[in-house]
């Protein structure tokens, strides 16, 4: 109980703290809000992000944008079909002073980490994620290091370059939380990004606007927001959906579920709820579950994606009972 | 093998439908050991795939060997097959039962003869029904052999097939039909026309079926067949019977309970007979009067003759008519100069009476105290109730006899049947020239209408050779003839017919009575028993009205409680028999004239002048306009149900807006109010109903705010009805899904403002219809249909799952 009552003003705190974070990335990157606020909530719920896009849409100006305006350890690694798990975890090295081999940690060891085309290394690199993003931490030699909170996985891929990629193993997609698509900008937007970041480039003048015990203060305020029954009743609901409906090969696996409820409450805080409601799982429903999703063979045939059917489902499955007896 | 199955059970439902007919219940076992020889046949020749003549044979053969076992079996080969002596047995049974049907009246005994003809009668029924069914595959034509049944009690009962046994007979031709149905779509492939999903997936025990799932077809036929049967059974119980007198103004007679204020004219002839036949007397009534003397108690009179027997005119009874009315209309025809002694008798009805309507009383009643509804008819003067039954009612009734002596009768007026109605003269033009002659030769040389009735009535006890016997030959023109030329023999039914016939023939207007003798005197009682039933001529005279008369044998060899009246014996005799009641001989005897007092009554006066003028009672219903108006209103607001259940729902919940949800005093109360909030509740139920009354319901998966969003773009919503909105799904939105609701301020105005903007938008058309007719309630009500309907579903699966499993283990 005593976590709740100051929730209130920890939300105060959260969305001017958040609205601080958002206005600094889209002082990068022009008009594009949702995603912008769809990182925050994949943040605050202490989830991954996929970004998906074609090359030039800002994908990695995005990630970096995040990790630049918050005061914390930001790594970047470029995945290529060369690069080997170690390069990513760390490697055991022999010291010959101390005649004993001491640990190097990788990249990984940070609180934002970029991966740049993700789909570009070897499914064995990428399962090197694996362990890191799910139990935040990694273990080399029989050693277990844990890892730094918060941490985020920010990755970028291409989805039509064909060309030396690895898709994704569905296992690696389901411990992302949220998949975005950044798409074009609008042409004003695109006019403005002209002028604005047309001679200088843009991340040199952004500020860190948080630091990580802020983040970290805001997490946890976001674990305190209220999911009432319905609501998680709901949430199951719509992953009963995926599972039962027809165009689907693969439906929404629990723990996706239980990420569905964590971006909700985060994006209940960002606006200034302690609370949950329908509306929240409706709006994160396509990012959250989408990209988990196999699409059946007839839907395939169809050209029917899973976000469509999401979208469907969502139209379909009822809100939970708002008829009051 | 189904369809065989289920023609035997169809026809012995219909065969349930004979049950009035008998007394006991061998007839029952009887033809079901048929109905099951005739669906053995059928199993055999469906196994062998026979053609239909060949079917036909085999269950024919299977039914005689049924016959032959059960009524001749000493007689055949190893008591099965049959032989020539059984078959002569069976012959000879035939006959007997014959003989016994036209002996008795229903309800008849189970003779082994009439057990013979019933079974036999059933199984052919059930054979025909097998091969239309089993054979032919035309299912609904088997139908038609069953309706014949069915045709059996409803033409020879008075009474209407009774709603259970129709149920019964019912539900097997819908069974029947369900078979035929399932058989047929069975080779079709699989069901498509399934009403539920659920129904149809419903697990199977067992593996893949090689023939259709007919199981959501049976369903909707049981559910088809289930609600026309109910129909059938409840809404004729709703409508007005079909005849003259109308819906609202229960005017007329009828017997036996539970069947609304409908009438039937019961066949008392058929009733007489069988209390005649009875084996032992049962005391019926037994009554006290102010002279002592005994009389007869007139029950039914029976007015038109159509060459077989007499039948009654429906009775009609207005209001005005009503014994608690004080005196009953005059008797037609008794002149207020005639003499007449007042008597009184109290008469005390049995208890085990069954479904009589109409009072046993003396002629002619004038006034009567009872309980009860019970009116009088004014020609007949027959009083009845709609409602009531008499048994084991005790009344007192006052009657007016007139004081006749032949010789009054001598000097009558010789304008013989002009005051009274035509119908009394009425008679066949088919009768036959044979009863004509007879009825000229019995009154050559009468001189008056007087005479003549003498003299048939002479003909009948004296001069005409006729015995008493209760068995009864033949029927129709041709038994009338037989009885009064050949056998002479009968009992009161055709002496009473006969001397009416007679009567009529030469000119004086007869009808013939059904009632009690006077019976036997026990103690200070007279009692009257079954075996006092008798049936007797009345005969009209100008100035006394109408009289009774016996021609039917009294004493041992004949009806014998029965007495003739003193003024019907031949003239030369002394007109001072004691039978007719004189003058002053008890002291509440009141020897006068239809008197002043009489006269002084306007409710007496004006009844007379009344009959006199038309002829027929008088029937104060309301004009047509009015009940069309009445109607018209009923209906009007039976189709305003809907709108009034709308304005009860919502006032209710305006109420429940009006609950402040005030400050809460303590942790616990505020946990409370938030848990239930009965004006968010309130408030959003209400909103959901106006939305779905103008057409643009919430979708099931809408959010409330998602909901205010969309009516605010589409309909344009101003500043003031969009805040008004959001305001309400805000409130909603934390009474559901908030830790802590907080304060919710009262919505009343802005879902009122809310109703106002969604109104506004829609067409007049819509809005007068969200009034008058609101979807939102017909929506809950067809729910509620729903539910029911569910109900049998869940009802039909639990059977279905125990036959499943029994069929497992």
């Amino acid at each position: 109980m005593a976590v709740t009552h100051d929730v209130p003003s920890r939300l105060d705190e959260l969305v001017s703290t958040a609205h601080r974070i958002r206005q600094a990335i889209e002082s990068v990157i022009e008009g594009k809000g949702d995603a912008v606020r769809l990182t925050l909530t994949v943040l605050l719920a202490e989830g991954h992000l996929l970004i998906e896009d074609v090359p030039g849409v800002g994908k990695t100006m995005l990630a970096k944008a995040l990790a630049r305006s918050i005061d914390c350890p930001v790594r970047r690694i470029q995945f290529t079909p060369d690069l080997l798990p170690s390069d990513i975890t760390g490697v055991s090295a022999y010291n010959q002073q101390t005649r004993e081999f001491e640990f190097k940690p990788g990249p990984v060891f940070a609180n934002i980490v970029v991966g740049d085309e993700i789909n570009r290394a070897s499914p064995k690199t990428q399962s090197a994620l694996l362990e890191c993003m799910e139990e935040r931490q990694v273990t080399v030699d029989g050693v277990t290091y844990p890892l730094d909170a918060p941490f985020m996985v920010i990755a970028t891929q291409n989805p039509i370059e064909m060309e030396g990629t690895y898709p994704l193993p569905e296992a690696q997609r389901d411990r992302f939380t949220a998949r975005v698509a950044m798409g074009y900008p609008e042409p004003s937007a695109e006019l403005e990004m002209l002028d604005v970041h047309g001679g200088t480039p843009p991340l040199d003048k952004l500020q860190p606007v948080a630091t990580t015990a802020e983040v970290r203060a805001l997490i946890e305020a976001v674990r305190g927001v209220y999911v009432s029954q319905p609501v998680k009743k709901y949430a199951i609901d719509l992953a009963v959906a995926t599972r039962r409906s027809p165009d689907l090969r693969l439906g929404a696996s629990p723990r996706s579920t239980l990420q569905l409820v964590r971006a909700a409450r985060a994006n209940a805080a960002l606006s200034g709820r302690d609370y949950v409601i329908p509306d929240d799982l409706q709006e994160l429903a396509v990012p959250v579950l989408a990209h988990r999703l196999l699409p059946s063979v007839e839907a395939q045939g169809q050209r029917r994606l899973p976000e469509q059917v999401v979208t469907e489902l969502v139209r379909r499955v009822p809100v939970p009972e708002t008829r009051a007896s | 093998m189904r369809l065989s199955i289920a023609s035997a059970v169809a026809t012995f439902c219909a065969a349930v439908l004979l049950y009035p007919l008998f007394h006991g219940g061998s007839w029952f076992w009887g033809s079901l050991g048929a109905v099951l020889a005739v669906m053995c046949g059928g199993l055999v020749s469906g196994r062998l795939s026979l053609p239909a003549w060949a079917a036909a044979l085999v269950s024919v053969a299977a039914l005689w060997i049924y016959l032959t076992m059960a009524f001749a079996s000493d007689k055949a080969w190893a008591w099965v097959v049959p032989t020539k002596g059984s078959v002569v047995e069976l012959v000879k049974l035939l006959g007997t039962g014959w003989t016994d049907i036209q002996r008795f009246a229903a309800p008849v005994p189970a003779t082994e003869g009439i057990a013979l003809l019933t079974t036999g009668g059933v199984g052919l029924i059930a054979l025909v029904v097998d091969l239309f069914a089993a054979r032919l595959r035309r299912a609904a034509l088997a139908g038609l052999p069953m309706l014949a049944l069915a045709t059996v009690p409803a033409t020879i009962l008075p009474d209407p097939i009774s709603w259970p046994a129709f149920i019964i007979a019912a539900l097997g031709f819908t069974s029947l039909l369900i078979a035929d149905g399932r058989e047929r779509v069975g080779h079709w492939g699989r069901a498509v026309l399934v009403r539920r999903t659920r129904v149809a997936t419903s697990p199977v025990p067992g593996a893949e079926r090689e023939t259709a799932d007919t199981r959501g077809l049976r369903l909707s036929g049981k559910r088809i067949g289930f609600a026309a049967i109910a129909l059938a059974v409840l809404v004729p119980a709703a409508l007005p019977a079909m005849e003259p007198v109308s819906f609202f103004t229960f005017g007329v007679g009828g017997n036996g309970p539970g069947r609304g204020n409908s009438i039937s004219i019961p066949n008392p002839i058929a009733g007489l007979k069988g209390q005649l036949e009875l084996p032992e007397r049962r005391v019926v009534l037994s009554y006290t009067n102010t002279d002592d003397k005994p009389r007869y108690l007139r029950i039914y009179s029976l007015d038109t003759f159509d060459g077989e027997q007499f039948g009654m005119t429906e009775p009609k009874g207005t209001p005005d008519n009503k014994t608690e009315n004080g005196p009953l209309p005059s008797p037609p025809g008794l002149s207020p100069a005639t003499k007449v002694s007042n008597v009184t008798t109290k008469i005390q009805l049995s208890d085990e009476i069954e479904r009589l309507s109409f009072l046993p009383l003396p002629y002619p009643p004038r006034q009567i105290n009872i309980d009860g509804d019970w009116r009088a008819d004014a020609t007949t003067l027959m009083v009845f109730s709609t409602r009531d039954e008499a048994a084991g009612l005790g009344y007192e009734v006052l009657t007016t006899e007139p004081t006749v002596t032949g010789d009054l009768l001598e000097t009558l007026p010789q304008a013989r049947a002009s005051a009274s109605d035509p119908r009394y003269l009425k008679l066949p033009d088919n009768l036959p020239s044979e009863i004509r002659d007879l009825a000229a030769k019995v009154t050559a040389n009468a001189r008056t209408s007087y005479e003549a009735a003498v003299k048939i009535q002479e003909f009948f006890t004296k001069t005409g050779d006729f015995t008493y016997s209760l068995r009864t030959q033949g029927s129709g023109n041709s038994a009338l003839k037989d009885f009064l030329l050949r056998s002479r023999a009968g009992y009161c039914e055709q002496f009473a017919t006969s001397m009416a016939v007679l009567a009529r023939l030469v000119g004086i207007p007869a009808r013939v009575a059904i009632g009690y003798t006077g019976g036997t005197k026990d103690g200070d009682r007279w009692t009257v028993g079954t075996n006092d039933s008798h049936s007797w001529p009345e005969l009209y005279f100008d100035g006394v009205g109408w009289l009774p008369f016996e021609p039917t044998p009294t004493g041992s060899l004949g009806q014998g409680s029965a007495r003739v009246p003193a003024y019907t014996q031949p003239l030369p005799r002394s007109t001072s028999d004691s039978s007719t009641p004189t003058p002053g001989a008890t002291s509440t005897a009141d020897d006068s004239p239809l008197g002043p007092q009489n006269r002084d009554n306007p409710r007496a006066l004006d009844r007379e002048a009344t009959i006199a003028d038309s002829g027929l009672p008088v029937d104060d219903s309301m004009p047509l306009i009015g009940k069309i108006g009445i109607g018209a209103g009923v209906l009007l607001l039976i189709l305003l149900i809907p709108a009034g259940i709308r304005l009860i729902t919502r006032s209710r919940r305006v109420r429940a807006l009006g609950w402040k949800v005030s400050e809460p005093s303590d942790e616990m109360t505020a946990r409370v109010v938030a848990g239930s909030h009965p004006a968010v509740a309130a408030a959003w139920a209400e909103l959901d109903d106006v939305l779905y009354d103008y057409g643009m319901a919430r979708e099931p998966s809408e959010t409330p705010r998602a909901l205010a969003r969309r009516l605010t773009e589409r309909y344009e919503f101003g500043a003031e009805p969009a805040a008004s909105i959001a305001t309400i799904a805000s409130a909603v939105e934390r009474a559901l899904f908030a830790r802590d609701a907080g304060q919710i301020a009262p919505m009343k105005k802005d879902l009122r403002k809310v109703r106002q903007a969604l109104a506004a938008t829609v067409s007049r058309w819509r809005r007068v219809r969200a009034l008058l007719m609101p979807p939102s309630t017909l929506r809950r009500l067809r729910q509620m249909g729903e539910g029911v309907l569910d109900g049998f579903d869940r009802l039909e699966n639990i059977r279905w799952r125990r036959t499943a499993a029994q069929k497992g283990s």
